[in-house]
Formats: structure tokens, sequence, C-alpha cells
């Protein structure tokens, strides 16, 4: 073999054996991960139960947010009965689980959250603006069914201190003080709205933080409830509630019920802001929702203890948790790129563009493939009908291929409404589908079959869709995904298989059909 | 031309039929596949900032005059958007001429213009065109659309070469042309490749052309492939491929060796035309020729490349290339 043939080889198995010394020294270094003093490991479980009255019916269940002392590093949905998908609330950036009932009948949901505790970390947190917009003040001041902030009992309390206080701290602190000395925890069925609480003087720990919230409005303070979870040991959790007061340009927490103020104790998780209930129903009777909170040994898979050192910036899974989403799929890229490699260079099929395959299927991964599939079958039936008229109005390329992207543009929105109103209503990823790729498809396809016959531009579309199905078979490996953001070093090996496939100088797989011809036939 | 043989290679060929064929079969037959042409020929043989010597026609073309090799008379040059308007000014009347882009491939883009009817232009094919729709061709190819590098391209006003009477009976609607491959400057394989209804005029194997082999020695063709399948009769016309003897073949070999040489690439396609007055003409050259020459000459490109790196010796002048070209032709 002469020096040019064998270094690529040379190059792979040296790619290999570096590929398996990192992933053998970070599996090391992986398992020798020990907590730091006093971090700990939870599993914080919701078991919702409930029957289903009709189609639509819905749950969202809150997600535990991230606090400088508490990180969610894994979550798990299961359900029976209830289509499920994560989303985010605008309003106050609460993350929820809405799980939607297709038919009536019984359904449940189980969710599973592994969090992280830490009593000395400052883990930093995605910043809630502080800076209210006119409207959300007015809510955070405004009067609720159970937060009735011009009731009597809220007004005549107030008027209990006739001078005002010299700062708005110390009349938070004061108010405080008095739901937490003033109205008795009672039981179940004491009061749960402010107004009651304050004039029976005993409520729920829900009614004592309301009238909390209702006397901080009163006093034209923002305030708002919070729910959430003390994370300790123990098969039936009731979720806490407790106030957070808009101070200056923080929301300071504080708890009548337990007894805090200003700063809650570590493994206080909160999971929903602006409400009582982590739960919120609809169209569902006979709900059975189960907190469980417990203690897992050891450092779990997917978290980093010690931070600041620059060698972690290798490590991927310290990054938050909605961000590995979209790493893994990055990350799964190149082995999509393989897949196109192996489908042009070994088997000889051919496609529009090196990557278009690709880059849709990722598209295809992002969106659902039911949104995928109906937007891409209407914008290439579209498109290129469009495509063949717009050739009568003899327009220059730019603005041609402009208004071919505008027809894609209109297909997916269409697409996406299409779909709602078939009750199918696809997320919001749905719309990232590669608009200009797409437009390249179509204007791809249009030239080809002018130029080289339908027969040729089918071939290639036919090509780009089949290669494109396997990497999208690629990119949902989900288990593949996991395991390359916690070992990334395994792209070398990938790199060494894309050096082998690049030295393959064999026949195309469909060559010898090509060539049937020739293979028996003298000259 | 000349028929020279109706023989036994002119009647349809009676195989059995097969829809595979083993790559043991292949190799035995020397077939020359597209990753190993790549790899092993393309890649060290083309030297990368060669490229644009082929694939910028206009290049290829001042390379072609400055060595005395004939090519089409250029007529005008459009490089702007604004010239687009004036083309039919800078034809000068002309009702006879071919459009292409600069940097297209496989003959994408192309429009050949048989005759002027008051504004309106008729191509070879039989369509009308007007002045309006030639502005939007002219702007298409600006814009790059057929490009190889997709970037803005230049448009080439040029003359329509005149189809050689020797292929009356084997050409429908456009003129045939002829494929030679150098490797290291020695001609390796020759097709005809011929338009055919299907392939509405263009000689392009993609389009439904027909191809067949040309003998090296001998210039005369032989086999014929079309759409990758092998067939003996022309598809229009039935008349046989077999046996057409092409005019001025020495001619055509030493003007290939001498633009290859020129284009300083190892492994190459020139496309000629023949024209009646000119002789043999280049179209253009091309850094990643086909495959399907094999078909078309029922036999693989692996052993005459074999054989050339075998004889690098006899490489030094076109004589002795020639001497080595004669001596290929007869490796099947």
């Amino acid at each position: 073999m002469n020096v040019r043939g064998a270094t690529p080889r040379v190059v792979a198995v040296l790619l290999v054996l570096s590929g398996a010394v990192c992933v053998g020294l970070r599996f090391q270094a992986r398992r020798d991960v020990r907590l730091g003093r006093g971090d700990s490991v939870w599993r914080l479980t919701y078991r919702i139960e409930c029957d289903v009255d009709k189609a639509g019916a819905n749950l969202r269940a809150a997600f535990p947010w991230d606090t400088p002392h508490s990180r969610v590093f894994r979550e798990d949905f299961r359900s029976s009965g209830l289509t499920i998908g994560p989303r985010r609330l605008a309003s106050t950036g609460t993350r929820e689980v809405l799980a939607v009932a297709q038919e009536p009948g019984h359904a449940d949901l189980t969710v599973r959250f592994d969090l992280h505790l830490s009593p000395t970390a400052n883990w930093s947190v995605q910043a809630e603006p502080t800076a209210l917009s006119v409207d959300t003040r007015a809510r955070y001041l405004g009067s609720e069914p159970a937060v009735q902030t011009t009731g009597s009992a809220v007004i005549e309390t107030l008027k209990r201190w006739p001078a005002a206080p010299a700062t708005q701290a110390e009349l938070v602190q004061r108010l405080f003080e008095y739901c937490q000395t003033q109205i008795g925890a009672g039981w179940e069925d004491a009061p749960s709205d402010a107004e009651s609480a304050l004039r029976e003087g005993v409520a729920t720990a829900s009614g004592r933080a309301r009238a909390m919230v209702a006397l901080c409005r009163a006093s034209k303070v923002p305030a708002r409830l919070v729910t959430g979870f003390e994370i300790r040991e123990g098969d039936e959790v009731p979720p806490q509630v407790w106030v957070e007061v808009l101070t200056g340009a923080r929301w300071l927490p504080y708890d009548p019920t337990n007894g805090f103020a200003e700063k809650l104790p570590y493994n206080f998780v909160p999971a929903r802001r602006d409400a009582a209930q982590v739960l919120l129903t609809s169209d569902v009777s006979a709900v059975e929702a189960v907190y469980s909170i417990v203690r897992l040994p050891g450092a779990p898979e997917g978290m980093a203890v010690n931070g600041g050192h620059v060698l972690d910036i290798l490590d991927l899974t310290r990054l938050p948790l909605e961000m590995h989403e979209v790493l893994s799929l990055i990350l799964l890229m190149p082995l999509g790129a393989v897949v196109t490699c192996i489908f042009r260079t070994i088997i000889g099929v051919k496609t529009s563009g090196t990557f278009t395959p690709t880059l849709l299927a990722l598209s295809f991964v992002f969106a659902d493939w039911r949104t995928g599939l109906l937007v891409f079958v209407a914008v290439i039936a579209l498109g290129f009908t469009t495509r063949k008229v717009l050739d009568w109005l003899k327009l220059l390329m730019l603005p041609r291929l402009s208004i071919v992207l505008t027809l894609v543009v209109c297909c997916i929105v269409f697409a996406v409404s299409a779909l709602d109103y078939l009750r199918l209503t696809p997320g919001s990823h749905a719309v990232l589908l590669p608009m200009v790729i797409l437009t390249m498809i179509v204007e791809r396809f249009y030239v080809t079959s002018q130029e080289d016959g339908l027969r040729v531009a089918i071939q290639l579309l036919a090509g780009t869709v089949l290669v494109g199905f396997f990497c999208y078979l690629v990119l949902r490996w989900e288990s593949v995904a996991r395991l390359l953001l916690a070992y990334p070093e395994g792209h070398f090996f990938t790199v060494a298989v894309l050096i082998l496939i690049g030295r393959y100088t064999g026949y195309q797989l469909l060559e010898p059909w090509r060539f049937r011809d020739v293979a028996d036939m003298e000259p | 031309m000349q028929r020279l043989r109706t023989d036994s290679s002119a009647k349809p060929a009676r195989r059995r039929w097969r829809f595979w064929a083993w790559p043991s079969e292949l190799r035995r037959r020397g077939i020359l596949g597209m990753n190993r042409r790549n790899a092993a020929y393309i890649l060290p043989r083309n030297p990368r900032h060669h490229f644009p010597r082929v694939d910028d026609k206009l290049l290829t073309k001042r390379i072609c005059q400055a060595r005395g090799i004939p090519v089409p008379e250029t007529y005008a040059v459009i490089e702007r958007q604004g010239d687009v308007r004036r083309f039919a000014a800078l034809l000068d009347g002309r009702g006879e001429f071919v459009i292409k882009p600069t940097g297209g491939s496989g003959g994408r883009g192309i429009l050949v213009i048989g005759q002027r009817d008051g504004q309106d232009l008729l191509t070879v094919g039989g369509e009308r065109l007007s002045p309006a729709d030639v502005q939007y061709h002219l702007a298409s190819i600006l814009a790059g659309l057929y490009s190889l590098s997709g970037h803005s391209d230049r448009a080439i006003l040029e003359q329509r070469i005149v189809r050689h009477e020797a292929f009356a009976e084997v050409a429908v609607g456009g003129t045939p042309d002829l494929r030679v491959i150098l490797y290291r400057g020695a001609p390796v394989m020759a097709m005809v490749r011929l338009p055919t209804a299907a392939s509405r005029g263009r000689a392009n194997l993609h389009q439904g052309a027909v191809g067949a082999g040309v003998h090296l020695r001998r210039g005369e063709t032989f086999g014929g492939v079309c759409h990758n399948r092998v067939l003996a009769a022309h598809p229009d016309t039935g008349q046989p491929i077999a046996g057409l003897r092409i005019p001025d073949w020495d001619r055509l070999l030493l003007a290939a060796m001498n633009l290859g040489d020129a284009l300083e690439m190892g492994y190459i396609g020139v496309d000629f035309v023949l024209d009646e007055a000119l002789g043999p003409v280049v179209l253009e050259a091309n850094a990643r020729p086909g495959l399907a020459i094999q078909i078309a000459n029922r036999s693989g490109l692996l052993r005459r490349l074999e054989m050339v790196d075998a004889h690098a010796d006899a490489l030094a002048t076109h004589e002795s290339r020639l001497e080595l070209t004669a001596r290929l032709a007869e490796v099947r």
C-alpha cells in the first residue's frame, strides 16, 4: 500500500484510539464525581389520576423552578390517555407540562423530576424581569376572588396602624408579622380567602398567604402567591404556599406559615408563581394528585457539582436542562452527515444539495412529523405549480425565489392552522421548518424537471426524501443523543468513519445495476 | 461520412435480460466506478486551482484560441443585467446563434436558436421565443441559475455549429457532439452523443440522447447507450448507430491532446462538435467527465487507465501518445 493510501487509515486508527482514551478518561472522571458537602439528590414525583369528562380536557402541572440552590437535571413524563408536551407560560415564566386528553375516560399522568440540591452552591438562574409592564403591575396590585384587596376586613386591618412606616421594607415586615402572629393556623375547613382569614383570625396556609398578598396589594406593594415544595423525604408531601413581594428590583419571599421572611431555606423550590395550585385542570373530575419526594443515592448522570474550573467547558451536561435538547440534536448532526455520506458514496443515491436531507430531517425533528409531512407535500405541490406560473411572468431570479419563499411561509402557517382545526395542534417548534431550504428544493426541482426531465427531477427528490428519512431516524435516537452529550468525544469515531468512507473507492451499490448491460456484453 | 459496416454489431443485441450485475463482473470488465474516479483520478490528477480553466467556458475558449484550436466564434458576452436588453443589437441581426452560460455544466442553460422570424426567434427544437423570453433566459443565466457554483454568471452568445452531413441520419433535432476522455494527455476513450426527440435535440445523455462508442484508432462508431441501457439503432430514425466513420478523426484527437496539455489537468473530457467548414470544434472541457461512456463503449475504463500509467514513458509527444492510444483501442 502506498503512503497516500495508508495515511488516512493511520489517521482513522489514531482517531479511534484518541476517542477511546477520551471516553475512558471521562468515564472514570464521571464515576469519581462526588457530591459537594451537604449536596443531595432528590426525586420529586407527581402522580395524578382523573376522569376526563370530554375530549380536549387538559391537566397543567408546573415544573419546579431552578434556584441558586436547586437544579432539575432530569425530567420524565408518562401518561395513559393523554398527549403531553412541555411549554412555558409567557406571563410568569412558569414551565408546565400540558397533558391533553383525546377522549373521555380515565387518565393518569406521572411526572418525575430529579433535583440536585446544594446548600452551598450559587447557581446562576435566569432572572425574572422585575420591571413590570403596566398590565402586570395592575394584576399584582389588583383584587381577585380570594384576594379581596378592597374587602372591609382588609381595610380595617390596615387602619390598625395609624402611622405609615418609613420604608416599604418596614411595611412589608409589619404585614408579614401580623399574618404570622394574628392569623392562627386552621384545619382544612378553615377559610382560605384573604377577607375571611383576616375577619376570623384563623385560616389555612394558603389563606394566610392570601391575606398577606391582599394586605400588601392594598398598601400598593405588588405581591403574588407562589406554590412550591419543601424538598424533604415523604410519600405524600403537600405543596407549600408562600408570598413574593416586589421590593425594589427583587421579588422577596415571605412564608407566614413557616415564619420565613426575605429568604427561604435552600430546600424550598417554587413551582408555580401567581397561583396557589401546582396542578391546574379543565374539564376533568375526580382529580387525585399525590406528590412524593425520595432522596436518591450518589451523584447522578448529567450533574456537575464543582463549578468554576475551566475544564468544565468540556462538560456539556453541566449546562441548563433546557439546552440539553438542542445541544444533543446538534451533536447528532454529524451522524446525519454520516448517513448522507453512506447513501451518496457507498449506495450511490443522488440527492439535491449535499446537506439538504440532514437539514430537512432536523426540521422534522423540531416540528413533529405530521406537520413536517403536511407542509413538505403542500410546499412541493404548490411551489411547483406556482413556479410554473411564475415562469410566465419572466421575473429575475432573486425576486422569483423570494415569491416562492413567501409561498412556503404561507404554506407553513396555514398548515399549522389546518392541523389545529383538525384538533392536532402542533407545537410552536413546528414553524421552524427550514423555509429557505424548502424554497431551494422547489427551485431545484423545477429547474431539473425543465432541464433534465421530470424523471430525473423526481429521482432527485425521491433520493432527498429517502436520505432525509434515514437522517430523521438517526436524529430521533435519544439514547445516543444523551450519550453524545455526556461523551462528545464520541465524534472522534464519527470522524474516523468519515475518513474511511472518504477513502472508499469501491463500486457504489447501485453501480452494478447501472452498468449491468456491460457486464456480460462483448464489445 | 460513409457507412462502413452493417454487420452483426448493428443488429439489436439479443441478450438475456438481467437486472443486476455482480461487482466482481464489473471488476472483470474493468468498469471504473464513481468513487474510484473521484478518489484515484480526479482528486490527484486535477489540481483544484486549474478547475476554472474548464468550469469557465470563456477561459477554455481563450486557451483554445491561443493554441490555434478551432472554437465557435464568440459574438458577444453579456455580463450585466443592463446589457440583457441590448442582446438583439449585440447579435447584429444574426438569426442563428447559441446562448450558453459560461459556468454551466451538462448542457444546462444552453439555448440553440436556429432562425429568426420577425422579432421572434425559433429554437432548433421548434420552440418560438419572443425577445422577452430570451431576455428572461439571459437574466436567469446572469443570476447564476445554471452555474456550477451557484454564483452569478455570464452569458456567451456564439456561433451555432451546423450539423455535419455525416450525422444526418442519426441525429434528430440538434447537433451531435463527440466526447474524448484524456488521461495524462492520452485519449483513452471516446464516444459520440446523438440527440433524439426525447432529448429535445440536446446531446445530453441525462436527457435521453444516445451515446455510441468510437473506436480510438479507426474513428468508427460502435455500440450504443440510452438511459444507461445498450441499444443498437437510433430510437427515432431506426438507423443503426454502429459503423459511422467520424471525419477528421486524427485532427480531433490531436486537438484534444493539445487542449489537454494547455489545461494541465490529468483526467478530463473534451467535447467537440463537427463543423462542415472548420472540422472539429471544441465546445468545452469537463473536469468530472461522466462514466456512461463505458456503457457506450461496452468496455471499462480502468484497464486503459492502468495501461497509460504503465506506459508513462510513452506520454512525451503527441505521436507517441497516438501510438499508445491505438493500442488502448484494443483493450477490452
